[in-house]
Order: structure tokens, then sequence, then C-alpha cells
């Protein structure tokens, strides 16, 4: 037996630095891992409560960073209500990472367009942190994000940075507004009528809850992009991560290990892709 | 055939008990009106069950036991034989192998069983109400993943290797009983000419393995809806299936996660942490299984998914016979096209 196998359900162990309140539902939670820890952008890891149980999350951190890792976590269910009550100074588990991340050999030399909503910004991050590191391979980048409400963006912070950074373009919208709101209202299809943009050289990228990048990739596909030019990253109940234990099953594919980010055309024949 | 080992039946049950003390053994017994794999023992050498066709449970449970601690070590040696597998028990080992012996990530406690396990298959000398293995391309008879195949003609036991470890096997316990046996193979050729025929007319009717998948493919939601009328979400059909493998992780202090059997027939299987369920409703639960077996399997991998060992039509307590629904379904698919 290989070391490889013997390890495979082992965790690193990680230590949970600090935790960052990003929205009412939404928290960052800091980790070092006890040894480097190193990850494609768009891939994912479990991250296990000892005892308790494990979660599938996309890091939202950079991957260029080895040291130190950051996972934003909405609080939805058991494991992630438990993770939300979580002190700095725990010691929890990391498997992976797995599955295949975002193409960047396919958004390099292009206008990529990112199109995010809600904890969705989360795994987008880590794309865009990983971007701007290499902005002088791309054309352009434009960022378009919905959420519902103005208190449910996250990286209020990080949106100012990317704003400042050459190239790069950030749109935002929200489903409902108040009097603090100064950006767009609607779904975050609507933001897409406002940018400038030329399909036949770009590529995009679409990240968030299901009915979301349903619509989305409506919307592309009438704006003229091809269907192996738009990329998804899939929420499925990946548990075991390596294409054995059938829960996250879409049709022909276990989406911990062929995905979780595919082309359109990869998925658009599989059934409950967007539920 | 290449050579055959070929000894009485006293003589193979004194060297099975010889080797009870660097092997655990395991065959089928007859418990009431069912068979089971079961320990051997000095004791009960002579009850072994040969040449029928499958125990209740199927021969999966050898290698992904129903509960496992995955973080534990394997390093111990317990080597195992386990005598008297059906083909279709058999057979199924072929898919279970690509998906945890899967090069990118082996799973240990899989293959750690597989590799201290020898593996003597039997050819089924009769049939059961529910075999349907030549409908999927199968024999009865092992012709798959068996280090050594037995079969039991009167007095006499016939031992063929069909692999390197059966082949060493033999040459450690059997050298002497090392004979060419015409007269028997020729006896165990008519013998599985035989039962090949009868699960043949048995089973005329119903689909083969690719045509079942092309009918469910055809199929519109109401013949599921009839058929899962009587489920009850209980997953006995795929416990006891030797192809289905799913698994949950049950996490344990100190890092340590247990591997506990599951199946896409339990509700919130695939339920995510929005709360969407794609196999909410039962009868989306129901055909998912078939969907697996018969449509998305084959197109992932080169293993079948479904062996026809029939035990999911015994196990079910909701007596739903997916064979009934695939003959309904031929008839049904091909009098609308």
């Amino acid at each position: 037996m290989t070391a490889k196998t013997a390890e495979l359900y082992k965790p690193v162990k990680a230590i949970l630095t600090r935790v960052i309140t990003e929205s009412p539902s939404i928290k960052t939670f800091v980790l070092k891992p006890e040894k480097e820890f190193h990850f494609k952008t768009g891939q994912f890891i479990e991250l296990i409560l000892e005892g308790i149980g494990e979660a599938p999350f996309t890091p939202s951190s950079s991957p260029l960073v080895k040291n130190q890792l950051e996972v934003t976590i909405m609080k939805t269910g058991y494991v992630t209500g438990k993770i939300h009550n979580l002190r700095e100074g725990t010691v929890m588990g990391i498997r992976g990472p797995y599955g295949r991340g975002y193409p960047l050999e396919q958004l390099y030399g292009k206008e990529v367009l990112v199109v995010g909503g809600g904890c969705g910004f989360a795994p987008i991050r880590s794309l865009l942190y990983n971007i701007e590191a290499e902005k002088d391979k791309i054309k352009k980048l434009i960022f378009c994000y919905g959420s519902k409400t103005p208190q449910d963006c996250i990286y209020k912070n990080y949106i100012d940075h990317l704003r400042g950074v050459d190239k790069f373009e950030v749109l935002r919208s929200v489903d409902k507004a108040d009097e603090t709101w100064e950006e767009t209202e609607g779904v975050v299809t609507t933001l897409l009528n406002d940018i400038s943009v030329t399909v036949e050289n770009s590529t995009a990228v679409v990240v968030g809850p299901p009915v979301m990048m349903k619509f989305s990739v409506q919307k592309l596909l009438e704006m003229g992009y091809p269907e192996n030019k738009i990329f998804l990253s899939m929420e499925k109940n990946m548990s075991c991560g390596l294409g054995k234990c059938g829960h996250c099953m879409m049709g022909k594919y276990f989406v911990c290990k062929d995905g979780p980010v595919f082309s359109y055309d990869e998925i658009k024949d599989q059934p409950d892709i967007w539920n | 055939m290449h050579f055959t080992y070929n000894a009485d039946k006293s003589i193979w049950t004194s060297v099975l008990g010889s080797l009870l003390s660097e092997y655990s053994i395991f065959a089928p017994f007859r418990f009431d009106n069912h068979l089971e794999y079961s320990a051997v023992t000095k004791n009960n050498l002579d009850d072994i069950i040969y040449n029928q066709p499958k125990p209740s449970s199927p021969l999966k449970t050898f290698f992904l036991p129903v509960k496992e601690n995955v973080t534990r070590s394997y390093a111990e040696k317990d080597n195992r034989i386990i005598i008297g597998i059906p083909a279709c028990d058999l057979n199924a080992l072929s898919l279970l192998d690509e998906i945890y012996l899967n090069k990118d990530y082996i799973d240990p406690g899989y293959s750690h069983y597989r590799g201290n396990t020898l593996l003597i298959g039997c050819d089924c000398h009769t049939i059961n109400e529910h075999c349907h293995c030549t409908s999927y391309g199968f024999h009865p008879y092992p012709d798959e993943n068996a280090d050594i195949v037995l079969s039991r003609t009167g007095d006499n036991i016939i031992l063929v290797p069909k692999s390197g470890k059966g082949k060493i096997f033999l040459k450690n316990y059997f050298e002497d009983h090392k004979k060419e046996s015409p007269e028997e193979i020729q006896k165990i050729e008519e013998i599985r000419a035989s039962v090949e025929k009868q699960l043949e007319k048995k089973n005329k009717d119903l689909p083969g393995y690719k045509q079942t998948g092309n009918l469910i493919i055809q199929s519109e939601e109401d013949i599921w809806q009839k058929y899962s009328d009587n489920c009850v979400s209980c997953g006995a059909c795929s416990a006891i299936c030797p192809t289905c493998s799913c698994f949950l992780f049950i996490e344990r202090p100190g890092f340590e996660k247990v591997r506990s059997i599951d199946t896409c027939q339990y509700p919130g299987f695939e339920r995510v942490a929005s709360g969407d369920d794609p196999l909410r409703p039962l009868f989306k639960r129901f055909r998912n299984r078939y969907l697996c077996k018969y449509v998305w399997k084959p197109e992932k991998f080169a293993s079948k998914a479904c062996t026809g060992c029939g035990r999911c039509i015994e196990a079910c307590i909701g007596e739903i016979n997916k064979n009934d629904l695939f003959k309904e379904l031929k008839i049904k698919v091909t009098s609308e096209t």
C-alpha cells in the first residue's frame, strides 16, 4: 500500500486563527494548516469539525498563499451552524484539495466575465486573487456581483480594492435596495445589459445559487456566448471528494472528481443541474 | 480449460481444515430457507454448500463492510479464503474495483481486503426464481475475478486455477491431485450449458442490459410512479445489491472517520446546504437507482452495474419486481414507437 493510499482519508490539521463576520449569515474562517496546503483556484476542500462532521467548501483565499487558508461559510445547516459557533484556536481538519478548478488557461488572452451571486463570491474571490496576480495574461475582467440586500453584500473592503485594480471593472446589484445603496437594483442578470464586452473574445465564469446560475446562463447564451465558453461551479452534496460515495452524482458525473467546475456544454444534458 | 485438480471431497475438506490455522475461511451455509456466507470452522466443514446460486448477502460486504473505520491502519496480516462464490457476485467486483481501486484514489481498506482474499468461485448448478445473469451477458459460472473455480461432480471436487494467485495456492496445497479430468470437465460443460439454457428460457422476455438503459431513457414518469407506490425507502435493494456501493462518513473524535453504507433510496441523499434535493419525490429516488445502474454507470465505467443476481427483487418488502417493470416498459415503449 502506498503512503498516498494509507493517508487517503486522513486530514491535515489546521488552527482557526481568526473569524471575520461578513454578513449576518456569512463568516470567513482563517485557518493555519500544520503544513503548506496547495490548491488550485476552484478546487474544493472538506473542512472537518472533529467528531461532528465535515462539509465541502471552495477556499476563498488566494491559491498562491500556501501557509494560510480562508473559507467563507454561510450558516445553512447542522455542520455550518456548529462551525459558525467556533472560537479562534480550534483545531480543524482539512481534506483535499479535490476536483477540477477554474480553467485558467481558457481565460488567458480573453475578456473575462465573472458573474457571481450571494456566497458564490467566496470561490470567486480565490479566482480573482489568482487573476489579479496574472493580470498581464488577460485583456480585461468584468465582475458582476448580485446579492439579495445591501447587508448581504460580502467582502466590502475587497470590492473597494478590486475597483482600483487595473483592467478590472466591478458592477454590483441587489435584489432589494435601501436608501444606502447607490448601485444597481435588480437581479444580477440586469448588470449584464450594461457591460461592454466582446463576446467573441470572452470567457464567462458563473458561480452562485442554482437559480441565479440558471438565469445567468440563459442570458449569456442570448448574448452569444458559446456553450463551451461558459464555466460553472456546481453545487452538489460532495462528501468523499474521491468519486466513490455517490452523493454528488449528476447523471454520469461525480461532481467532486469530474467537476465541480464544468463548461455548460458538458453538463447541459445531465439531470437536475439546477437543483 | 487449463490443467485441473481433482480430489475426493473428503480430501478437499481435510485440506481446508488444515488451512484454518493460516486463513480465515468463509463459505455459503444453509440457514433455514436461505444461504449465507459464514465462517468455516472445524465443525462445519461438511456443511459447506457448493454450486448453488447466491447467498442472501452479497460478496461486497467482505470488501466494503457495513461500517468501517477508514482512517485505521491496515498493517495486519489476515489472509482470507472465500469459497463457493457465484458468478454474479464475482462479476460485481469488476465495477467495485473500478471505483475503489481507481488509480487517482486507491481506497486503503478495499485494496487491503482485495489483496488478502483468495476467491474460489463456483458454477451454479441450479437457478433461483429471480436469477437473470444471462440476460445481461454473463454466464452462470465464474469467468471473471475468481482465483480458482470449483465444481463438485458427485464425490469429486474439481478445481481450475484462474489467476496466478490461484495457481500458487493449488500448487502449494493440492499438487498431489493435479490431473487431467476430461470426463469431469465434460460433465461440467454439460451442466453449464443446461443451466444457461434454463436461464435463457426463463428470462426470454427480459430486455438486455443496454436495451434496459435505452428503455429507461425513453420512459415516462408514470411507470416509475406506479412501481414506486409500494416503496418505503428501506434501502434493502441497495444493501443487498452486489454493485451498489454508495456510502456516507461519520466523524469520530481524533479525526477518525467511519464509512457506513448509504443509498440514494434514503431521503436527503443528494440534499445540498441550500435545502435543494433533486431526489425528494419518492419516484425520483426509486428511478435514480435504475438510471444509475443502466444509464449513467455504463457511460462512465467499463463494467456493468447490474449482474442479474435478482437479490433486489427477493429483498423488497414492497414486492417490487424490477424485472416486471422492465418487461412492462419494453412492451409500452415498443407499442408507442
